[in-house]
């Protein structure tokens, strides 16, 4: 390996072995096209196909597990899940929430996305086993929108604080000028936040910036003194 | 580690302290102590563990937890790390993440589509320009936008400069974990001098959000594809020097060189993309697999590498300055005088003068300014290469001015659990390698 050298592609021991072939940077070929049409391959794994902009496919809860074997078993890869709240979608949908996941194929470039419906409270086999790629992915569903998943060896939440009560990305979490609830009691008053922020009390850290805000000591404006700088 | 002297416990003059006298597994099964030899302390160990200067058996510790973060330099940024230690040795890697979580989905579904190109830049903050991109890709197929090609070629070569502060960022700081400081000089050198260049061109050395969607805010200055190009020149005698400094050097190859191996079917496994997933042996670039912005006219290499250890992963950016600087040159080539917005008065703000003379564009600007276009329903997503990885934003419109949701695709997020696989083997100071190259920026993590 040699990163002096741009043009020689970086090699392991074993890897002048691995790349005889190209021993120039690996350059991709331009894609050979292999059709990155994935309705056959809905149709093989007995799904339908939903209408949208993106290849997606409907999948039911009980199935998931046996779908995303199969593609597992094609060379997929798990890029992403998504969960969705519809509550307020102006237009009528199957269930109040829907879970995405982004199937990928890291070799001949097609992407689906797999779609389940679900009602609140309805909880979702994991991808854990299948890819483990699942273990963040899924905790971010469960913590952000809360759809519960099962066979998920570790399910916490993942991003939000321990004590905050909900799910801030479904619809109906309180938003603005609602006070935010953690557990315990504990709330953030958005009155008293906004006066923090304002200079107008101590706010909830108890800083005051007075200095910043010219209210302490250095209240006088920085004038230039009579006779130059001394 | 210390034990409590009991006195009469300890053999004086030995120099072992309260080390019972090697026993050759005499007693229970096992090798257990009898309890009467026990120390209040004491430690289990096998027989032959206790053999230990004729058998180089490891002893075994207690596991101890140790805190890393979340305020550690070589976390780069705030992330938290219980380590379970036997010893030296890793045995396991909790990440605790949140600590930047500011809730940008849900800033997304409260703000037009045009304010949202303030927030996508602050989630990776070293490559701007990747969420921006993405975040307008996605805006622009939902609304069968057209951008025009000046504003492409500006896209592209933003997004490949991005792409070397990012990894500039990578080369400096990760060398600084490993001990190295001079090489962080040497890459901010290059580094500041990139920063120049993108204020120049938008006014902020960071979180840049000159891209709009349709286009660009505003054209690039005169005199600023001369300066790219004198950058070039210069970046490329930087990345000599920066192989110079370490590339050949034994400790550093020592410390990254079979540390964190991961082979390809696991970095599928767990997700990654990006530089990481090409360290191990998988060609997966956005740039070519899925082209955007015309990507498939730019003449350049996936650069991969068979190896999935740590000194692959620091390679592989070294090398992608090369790749990035070719991309750039021909981007630069391609400038051609034209406009950078899309002409579509629905989407773009008029002309600044237009606004003096006509009632039209006034309205236009009004109506833009205070609500925004609205796309029609649908869900998109549009992959990006961006330094860490695949970026992408899903977004679903309600016909609404303001999306109804956007889930972000960040590479970093994903990438992290990476880490825990990697580390459970390895030494301590191995983890610090392995997370410097796994190179996760925190505020694409939290989002």
């Amino acid at each position: 390996m040699d990163p002096l050298n741009p043009a020689a592609k970086p090699m392991g021991r074993e890897g002048a072995a691995q790349s005889s072939a190209s021993a120039a940077p690996a350059v991709t070929p331009a894609p050979a096209a292999p059709s990155r049409d994935v309705s056959p391959l809905i149709r093989e794994l007995g799904l339908t196909e939903d209408h949208a902009a993106e290849p997606t496919a409907l999948v039911t809860p009980d199935d998931l597990l046996r779908v995303a074997q199969a593609l597992r078993e094609r060379g997929f890869m798990l890029m992403d899940t998504v969960g969705l709240d519809y509550s307020t979608y102006p237009e009528r949908r199957p269930a109040r929430f829907a879970v995405l996941h982004n199937i990928y194929h890291p070799r001949d470039h097609r992407r689906v996305f797999l779609r389940v419906w679900l009602d609140d409270g309805q909880s979702l086999p994991s991808l854990y086993p299948v890819w483990r790629a699942a273990n963040y992915l899924e905790r971010e569903v469960y913590d952000l929108i809360g759809v519960p998943f099962t066979g998920h060896p570790d399910l916490r939440k993942i991003l939000t604080p321990d004590d905050l009560e909900g799910h801030p990305l479904r619809k109906d979490f309180p938003l603005g000028e609602t006070p935010t609830l953690f557990r315990d009691g504990r709330f953030l008053d958005p009155a008293a936040f906004r006066a923090g922020l304002t200079g107008q009390t101590g706010g909830l850290t108890g800083y005051r910036g007075e200095l910043r805000r010219g209210q302490g000591e250095d209240r006088t404006p920085p004038v230039m003194p009579a006779g130059g700088p001394k | 580690m210390t034990t409590t002297d009991k006195p009469g416990t300890d053999k004086p003059g030995t120099g072992q302290p309260s080390r019972p006298a090697p026993t050759h597994g005499a007693q229970a099964p096992g090798g257990t102590l009898a309890p009467e030899q026990m120390q209040p302390d004491h430690q289990e160990s096998t027989s032959a563990e206790r053999l230990d200067g004729q058998t180089q058996g490891q002893m075994h510790t207690q596991i101890m937890s140790l805190n890393v973060g979340p305020q550690h330099p070589s976390t780069h940024g705030v992330l938290r790390l219980v380590v379970d230690m036997d010893g030296e040795d890793v045995v396991k890697v909790t990440p605790h993440m949140g600590y930047l979580h500011t809730g940008f989905e849900k800033t997304f579904e409260n703000r037009t589509y045009q304010q949202g190109v303030t927030y996508a830049p602050r989630t990776d903050y070293l490559h701007c320009f990747g969420h921006e991109l993405a975040y307008v890709l996605s805006v622009e197929k939902l609304l069968g936008a057209d951008v025009p090609e000046r504003a492409t070629t500006v896209r592209v070569i933003l997004h490949e400069l991005g792409r070397i502060h990012s990894h500039l960022v990578f080369v400096g700081t990760g060398l600084l974990d490993l001990g190295a400081l001079t090489p962080f000089f040497y890459a901010f050198r290059e580094k500041e001098a990139l920063q120049d260049l993108f204020e120049a061109v938008c006014g902020y050395r960071m979180n840049q959000g000159y891209f709009r969607v349709g286009g660009l805010s505003r054209d690039i200055p005169a005199d600023w594809p001369a300066r790219v190009s004198a950058f070039l020149d210069q970046m490329e005698r930087g990345v000599t020097e920066y192989a110079t400094l370490f590339a050949q050097n034994p400790i550093f190859l020592d410390r990254a060189r079979g540390v964190g191996v991961i082979p390809p079917n696991v970095a599928i496994d767990l997700g990654l993309t990006g530089p990481n997933l090409r360290a191990s042996g998988v060609p997966l670039d956005h740039r070519k697999d899925n082209p955007y912005c015309g990507y498939e006219s730019y003449d350049f290499n996936v650069i991969t590498s068979p190896d999935g250890d740590s000194l692959a992963r620091f390679n592989m950016r070294l090398l992608e300055f090369g790749e990035s600087i070719k991309i750039v040159r021909q981007g630069l080539k391609r400038l051609k005088p034209g406009p950078v917005k899309d002409p579509n008065r629905k989407i773009s703000l008029p002309p600044r003068p237009e606004l003096e003379t006509s009632m039209e564009a006034v309205i236009h600007h009004f109506k833009l300014v205070t609500e925004g276009f609205h796309p029609p329903l649908g869900e998109v997503y549009v992959p990006v290469e961006s330094a860490r990885g695949e970026v992408g934003y899903y977004i679903v419109s309600d016909g609404g001015s303001m999306p109804y949701r956007v889930k972000i695709r960040a590479p970093s997020f994903v990438n992290l659990q990476a880490l825990e696989y990697a580390c459970v083997g390895v030494q301590f100071a191995d983890l610090i390698t392995i997370l410097a190259t796994i190179d996760p920026v925190l505020g694409d993590v939290d989002r």
